[in-house]
């Protein structure tokens, strides 16, 4: 654990506890972005280059972009105002919060890599995409389509749900 | 093998889960959905790192398009539901009548 990790980790944690303690809806969609991007170049350090760039891509790009047009759409920045119906709710929430965390730890104490860093390393060849692609188009070529399908079924769901008229939109 | 990267990964996983019960705006708790999904996607690559497996990196892939499937559907769902009812705040959504 070197200290650009540390520094990293540190950024991570507290750019999530932004995304989720932030009053406005588009600070804290930033807060998240940020994370995203933290996540993509960790992710870099890991030895998974090309998910480091679909990370940035897909998630800090993308997915983010359509959270900030929604807020946007919506008028949902200042979403959260008005008296809170729960008041008891946010301790519980974080209690909740700290046992998963105890429990994910342990879950994750009893974990034994069987190789070595160094080894381990070279396996993954720096997980660029000459790595992966073999590995995506063969081994989990099946597991591809299906989330292809997927997709597709899910952009046809979008639009269906939105069609003004029948069913979604009145 | 470095387990610094996992407890990062857990510490975001229960942050996730905090702002999912204790957000009250359905967008908001969509965004620490995509939190917690994310964190899972970090321990993934953590683990594809200390085993040396690439397998794990594919599946992260697999994750990351299906992330964006359920992004696509759910804001629609969230734009549906105001719609009809002019809120995003999920104590407001609490009765099954339309």
């Amino acid at each position: 654990m070197s200290l650009l990790d540390l520094f990293l980790g540190a950024l991570l944690l507290l750019t999530g506890f932004l995304a989720v303690r932030l009053k406005n809806a588009v600070h804290a969609a930033l807060a998240l972005a940020a994370n995203f991007i933290l996540v993509g170049v960790v992710y870099m350090l890991l030895e998974a280059r090309f998910l480091g760039w679909i990370q940035i891509i897909v998630y800090a790009g993308a997915i983010m972009v359509l959270f900030v047009f929604v807020i946007m759409l919506l008028y949902a920045a200042q979403a959260e105002v008005g008296a809170d119906p729960l008041p008891g709710l946010k301790p519980l929430a974080a209690a909740v919060g700290v046992v998963g965390f105890l429990a994910l730890t342990y879950a994750f104490a009893g974990a034994k890599a069987p190789l070595a860093a160094k080894a381990a390393s070279a396996a993954l060849a720096g997980g660029t995409a000459e790595a992966l692609g073999p590995l995506i188009w063969q081994t989990w070529l099946y597991a591809v389509l299906l989330v292809a399908a997927l997709l597709l079924v899910a952009t046809v769901a979008a639009v269906t749900i939105l069609r003004p008229g029948e069913g979604g939109g009145r | 093998m470095n387990p610094f990267y996992l407890l990062v990964s857990a510490a975001l996983f229960a942050l996730g889960a905090y702002g999912v019960l204790a957000r009250r705006s359905a967008i908001l708790v969509f965004m620490s959905v995509e939190l917690m999904l994310n964190a899972a996607n970090l321990a993934l690559v953590a683990f594809a790192r200390a085993w040396g497996s690439l397998e794990a990196q594919a599946v992260a892939l697999l994750l990351i398009a299906l992330a964006a499937a359920e992004v696509a559907v759910g804001l629609a769902l969230v734009v549906a539901i105001y719609r009809t009812r002019e809120t995003t705040l999920v104590d407001d959504l609490s009765e099954l009548k339309g």
